[in-house]
């Protein structure tokens, strides 16, 4: 253990405000892009409920804004296993944004803060998709068109909640462990 | 007091978490009424029946008193698309979706059915009724 955390120590010290990928962080990220995109799958039958809030969110937390890379990845695996669309657009900045947002509280530990920051996220998901129309036919087709989804939000919204509340201390605590081998912030 | 302080914050978490949805929930339940009558009054179905017998479903409000104004405004809504020639009895139909039917090369034309009825009318004087089921099928006339 004593040996595992020098070398870690090391890891740190010399990586620490690195911006490349070494091949052990691009082999995480793969990890972290593949989970993205079979939680995505996996759960792709039910309305609104997903795990990729979640992951994001937790991976954000732990390993930094090296996590942008699984993001934007995950988005180009999404591109192509349903096509192009107008969502491709809106995930190249939702999801980008939900990591970003993260980091900045990336120091809060409480599940129940974590739950609602997910909760909140997923109420509004409807509202920040709906930016995108604004820019395809103005401000009254991006209304309708949120107006029409919020009953899905309020789903996405209370599922977020509770996934996170159940989940996040047992994967926190298990990306952590994984972390101290993997990716420096 | 660390506990008392982050007790104190997920409260205040949570009441966030409560207002979004409360805020979230009554848009809805304005805005989405409002949407409707701004649509129509009337709701009614319309399902397309292609060349491969392959169904896709519209639903849809209007205040149209005949069908054909119904699917002029569902054409400007949807993914959904009308050509005709107009003769003495309205819209003759040959084209829903792309899809041409020619009843002068194969006997193809679009049949109009009402309510699982075979339609009386055209589409210029078959009058729409809240919960009607419209059905623009392609069928061949096979009789020579």
């Amino acid at each position: 253990m004593a040996m595992n955390l020098n070398w870690y120590m090391k890891r740190i010290r010399k990586n620490k405000f690195s911006k490349k990928l070494d091949v052990r962080e691009i082999a995480y990220l793969g990890m972290m892009t593949a989970t993205l995109e079979g939680a995505k799958i996996a759960l792709s039958f039910l309305p609104n409920i997903e795990l990729v809030s979640f992951f994001i969110i937790l991976y954000a937390v732990c390993f930094g804004k090296k996590v942008l890379y699984a993001v934007f990845t995950f988005v180009g695996i999404e591109c192509m296993v349903w096509g192009m669309g107008v969502w491709v657009f809106m995930y190249l900045y939702i999801w980008p944004l939900l990591c970003l947002l993260a980091l900045q509280f990336k120091r809060q530990k409480s599940a129940i803060l974590w739950a609602v920051f997910s909760g909140i996220f997923g109420l509004t998901f409807g509202a920040l998709c709906s930016l995108i129309y604004l820019g395809i036919g103005g401000p009254k087709m991006a209304f309708t068109w949120w107006i029409a989804g919020i009953p899905y939000d309020i789903i996405h919204g209370l599922s977020n909640f509770v996934l996170m509340l159940i989940l996040y201390h047992p994967v926190s605590h298990i990306l952590q462990k994984i972390k101290m081998y993997g990716i420096n912030e | 007091m660390g506990e008392k302080q982050s007790g104190k914050k997920i409260g205040i978490g949570l009441l966030a978490f409560a207002v979004v949805l409360l805020v979230l929930f009554g848009c809805w339940k304005v805005f989405s009424s409002q949407e409707k009558n701004e649509k129509g009054e009337k709701e009614y179905t319309l399902v397309v029946k292609d060349d491969n017998g392959k169904e896709k479903k519209y639903h849809s409000n209007t205040d149209a008193e005949y069908l054909r104004e119904a699917l002029e405004e569902l054409e400007k809504a949807e993914d959904f698309t009308l050509e005709g020639s107009e003769s003495d009895y309205g819209l003759y139909i040959e084209k829903v979706n792309g899809v041409e039917a020619s009843f002068d090369k194969d006997g193809a034309y679009w049949a109009v059915y009402v309510n699982g009825e075979y339609g009386q009318y055209g589409i210029d004087q078959q009058p729409v009724a809240d919960g009607d089921e419209f059905k623009l099928v392609y069928e061949k006339n096979t009789e020579k």
